[in-house]
């Protein structure tokens, strides 16, 4: 049940935002167009955004036509390549195409849409787009301290270091602390899907042939615990995980599972002057890792018409047609059009070797992948978090009880092993539960949260600070920590300063990314969205804008990084 | 360009003179003034390139019979898919071209089963005319192969590649660990006529023979099903069609495959892609070979019209004119069935690829087996090979 939530929750989020796209209001695509239109939807993985948002555009100004003279509306929508096909095998979206980074995870979803309809969902092989190769992103300096780049690092020596108490002091770098690792959720992310299969293979020491077996064994199991403990938080998508890498530099995060073009595009970024990070490299690793192949796949489903089809048919041959292909290298990708030379930027210089990678890992089958994701939920790095709740005056009426319901579900989200702890604050702040494992708790919890009442004043800061004091005192160094902070409101009646809250919370210091992070929801048109967003960042958290309407859905976006 | 243009030309000339010298029925000089006659043609995939240029050519030459114009309906498919849709009556084509006589044969068996009859008779010449020759070949990553085998391909090839892709250790046990396990691979037998011709010449090598398999041996050596499935087991993903195939070894590099069974034509389509994208990918031609000749089969089925079928034998002829044989050879890498034309001119895909290992001469093929053998083969690869 619980992983049901988790996964259907967030596809809620982009549902919500296509049928937005597709309602009327303002005036959507299709209206703009007129009535004699065939709108193909595009669901795509979100590390192809930069490359294929403004080709959309160009291709609905350019009001291409089907044989029968119907205007072909364009509607792509980011999402991450696992989340958007469960959404899609439980028909909570019904594009027209799916293109998720990869094809590795193409085999589980034909078995799942087997189970229930005839047929698969993909036929055949679709055509590439684009590709990328997977990799270990990582500080150019962090990659020439293990030997980068005559010798050859794998993922096993990254599972070694990531699992060391020496960290970097093994490497002569004690002053780089402990060895701060990445990859995305692997229930919404490719990345996260092969960043779990290459552990699992480096764990099994294979590069092929990866079975249930291998996946039962008690020293495989122990492997990815271990590994898992040195990551400092998953996240839905490869896209956004690069940018806070990027963001927040080597003391937040010393390496990530990413693709190859996104370390070109920072690095163009930094080579022209507009990122004042340090330079990164791509570390293929030795074992072999896996491509991402940006399939174009025009589904099998009875919701597809024809004209959708030849369509979408169109609209992917323009991908495919040489000015798109070379529009994509400027943007770090390799061509799927093998007459197209591979070059710049696809150099040292940014921080890349086109010559590489020499091998591959096996792509497992669609059970083994399946198995794969139940070991790693059953080893994840367990999750502290701390939400803490609004109950100020101004909560009254609609705002509470959606504050109450919402946070119900979130509880929902979350594993038996995670500990959870709430807090209200008013006048006054109060714990109303313990920072303990859900298991012993949840109904207990459930009750509570049902019985928040408001009224009072706002002491956002004194309780932001009290909540960081302590899960700093009652946290596991060793889990993700997390305050989720839900206000409404200016902070009217604390007595420490906004200053004094950041100095309290900031990540500055040997943690790093591993550090208490504070997501803020500003709940309301009240809500000072200026401050809660100064007191996330500081921690390499995240602010979010959120209604009474769409509270549960961002609940359920911040609980992808756990 | 020029030569491009040229050859169009030519062959738009070579029409011309075929309808008024070869075709007397035909009369050129009237205009076409009866309904048309219209000639559904399904074809193998591979040849879409080459088709897809020749069609056109064929209709601006406005042929005709009795004052009927021709029009070509043409459907690429593989060739699983092509007899299949004949079969159950999906399709119903005057002509059909799969990439070689062997899928012709298997149409035959299969279409004798199930009416009673065949529907086409692939060792009949008249009927099932090959207008294009391709050997099967391994391409491989030179530096790769030089590794495996050294310069030229061995005549164990076979054997040392059963070796080589089934050792756990992989390429570690050849003193290249950065290279990974050893990965082989050739089409989906079901769907694409190079895979089945790379099962049929392991299965062949097996036996050390080049004519007279049976389906016992496929059935009753265990050894030798051991032997196979080994190899089968180690290639992760069969590819859907032969130029798909070829042009991914191109565009992932040596990290995807390390060597693949393919068509000559299409290593040497994507030969200049190739060049200096990955190191240098070089052809191997295996001891013994299959050569696919792309037969052009009239279907003996009731649709098929008296008229229908001239149309058929008039556009096969067209096929076989020195320009659509030329443009097959220049631009598309196959080599033509008419033997005047040379393969080793100065511009030939023979000459400029020969440093990537492509040689006129072929090897020796081995005889093509009955349609029962064949689908006893595939028969037992879609048991336990199959992903």
């Amino acid at each position: 049940m619980k992983n049901l939530m988790r996964r259907a929750i967030p596809g809620l989020i982009a549902a919500s935002l296509l049928l937005t796209a597709c309602e009327g209001g303002s005036p959507g695509p299709g209206s703009l167009f007129g009535a004699n239109t065939v709108t193909v939807s595009i669901l795509y993985g979100s590390e192809k955004r930069e490359w294929l948002e403004p080709l959309v555009a160009e291709y609905n100004a350019a009001r291409h036509t089907t044989p029968d003279g119907a205007t072909i509306v364009i509607e792509a929508t980011p999402m991450g390549s696992i989340e958007s096909v469960r959404a899609i095998l439980e028909e909570r979206m019904k594009p027209v195409v799916w293109s998720p980074a990869s094809s590795v995870y193409i085999p589980v979803a034909n078995a799942e849409w087997r189970k229930t309809r005839s047929g698969d969902l993909v036929v055949g092989k679709p055509n590439d787009l684009v590709l990328s190769p997977v990799v270990i992103a990582m500080w150019r300096a962090m990659a020439e301290a293990l030997g980068w780049p005559q010798k050859p690092i794998g993922w096993a020596d990254i599972a070694a270091l990531a699992t060391s108490d020496k960290g970097w002091a093994e490497y002569g770098y004690p002053e780089w602390g402990r060895f701060k690792f990445g990859h995305t959720h692997p229930d919404f992310s490719n990345s996260g899907i092969v960043s779990i299969l290459a552990i699992a293979y480096a764990g099994a020491g294979k590069q092929r042939g990866l079975t249930q077996d291998d996946l039962a064994r008690p020293e495989l199991r122990a492997f990815m615990e271990q590994v898992e403990r040195s990551i400092i938080h998953y996240g839905s998508s490869t896209g956004f995980f690069g940018e806070r890498m990027f963001e927040r530099g080597p003391s937040y995060l010393s390496a990530a599972v990413l693709y190859e073009n996104l370390i070109v595009a920072q690095e163009k970024k930094r080579l022209a002057g507009q990122s004042a990070q340090l330079p990164v490299v791509a570390i293929y690793p030795k074992e072999g890792t896996f491509w991402t192949n940006n399939p174009y796949i025009v589904l099998n489903a009875p919701w597809v018409t024809e004209a959708q089809k030849s369509a979408a048919q169109a609209f992917e041959k323009f991908l495919l047609d040489r000015p798109q292909q070379l529009r994509a290298i400027e943007l770090g990708f390799r061509p799927a059009d093998p007459s197209i030379a591979l070059g710049a930027p696809l150099d040292a210089q940014h921080g890349v070797d086109p010559a590489q990678p020499q091998t591959v890992l096996e792509v497992p089958a669609a059970q083994v992948i399946q198995a794969t994701q139940q070991l790693w939920r059953q080893t994840k790095k367990p999750v502290d978090v701390a939400a803490l709740i609004d109950v100020s005056g101004s909560m009254r009426g609609d705002k509470i009880s959606s504050a109450r319901a919402s946070l119900t579900q979130f509880i929902d989200l979350l594993g038996d092993r995670d500990r959870l702890q709430v807090i209200t604050f008013a006048s006054q702040v109060i714990p109303l539960t313990p920072l303990s494992p859900l298991s012993d708790k949840r109904a207990e919890l459930t009750r509570r949260v049902s019985g928040i009442i408001e009224g009072g004043n706002t002491t956002l800061y004194d309780a932001v600070i009290a909540a960081h004091q302590s899960m700093k005192e009652n946290g596991d160094p060793n889990h993700i920590r997390a305050i989720v902070v839900l206000s409404d409101g200016m902070d009217t009646a604390s007595r420490a300063t906004l200053d004094d809250a950041i100095a309290a919370i900031s990540d500055a210091g040997e943690e790093g990314g591993a550090a208490i992070k504070l997501f803020t929801i500003a709940f309301g048109d009240d809500a000072d969205k200026e401050v809660l967003k100064q007191m996330a960042e500081a921690t390499g958290g995240k602010q979010y804008d959120s209604t009474p309407d769409n509270i549960n859905k961002i609940y359920a976006e911040i609980a992808t990084f756990f | 360009m020029n030569r491009q243009r040229a050859l169009v030309f030519g062959s738009i000339v070579g029409l011309a003179i075929l309808i008024v010298v070869g075709v007397g029925a035909v009369r050129t000089l009237q205009l076409a003034s009866g309904p048309p006659i219209e000639l559904s043609i399904l074809y193998s995939t591979e040849k879409e390139g080459w088709l897809n240029e020749i069609a056109p050519q064929f209709e601006a030459a406005r042929p005709q019979i009795d004052g009927r114009p021709i029009r070509l309906k043409l459907k690429k498919m593989g060739s699983r898919e092509m007899y299949l849709a004949v079969l159950d009556g999906a399709e119903k084509p005057d002509l059909i071209s799969p990439a070689s006589s062997l899928q012709a044969s298997i149409l035959e068996d299969m279409s004798a089963g199930k009416f009673g009859r065949p529907i086409v008779r692939a060792n009949d010449p008249n009927l099932c005319r090959p207008t294009l020759s391709t050997p099967l070949v391994l391409v491989a990553w030179q530096e790769r192969a030089d590794v495996l085998w050294g310069g030229q391909a061995p005549d164990d090839l076979w054997k040392r590649l059963h070796n080589a892709v089934s050792d756990p250790r992989g390429w570690e046990t050849l003193g290249r660990p950065e290279w990974g396990y050893v990965k082989f691979g050739h089409t989906d037998p079901l769907r694409s006529n190079s895979g089945l011709q790379t099962i049929l010449l392991m299965t062949y090598d097996y036996f050390g023979k080049t004519g007279g398999l049976t389906s016992a041996d496929i059935l009753s050596n265990p050894g030798y099903q051991k032997w196979f499935l080994e190899i089968e087991q180690s290639i992760s993903q069969f590819g859907d069609s032969t130029g798909n195939y070829m042009k991914d070894i191109v565009a992932y590099g040596p990290s995807m495959y390390d060597l693949v069974a393919v068509y000559e034509s299409v290593a040497i389509e994507q030969a200049a892609n190739a060049a200096g994208r990955y190191g240098e990918l070089r052809v191997y031609y295996p001891p013994v070979t299959l050569m696919s000749d792309h037969p052009f089969c009239a279907l003996s089925a009731d649709w098929v019209t008296p008229e229908k079928a001239r149309a058929a034998r008039i556009f096969v002829d067209f096929l076989l004119s020195r320009p659509a044989q030329e443009l097959a050879l220049n631009k598309h890498g196959y080599r033509p069935v008419d033997p005047s034309i040379p393969l080793d001119r100065a511009d030939g895909p023979f000459t400029r690829y020969a440093a990537n290992g492509l040689r006129i001469d072929l090897p020796r093929q081995v005889e093509t087996p009955p349609g029962s053998v064949l689908n006893t083969l595939l028969d037992f690869w879609s048991r336990n090979a199959q992903k």
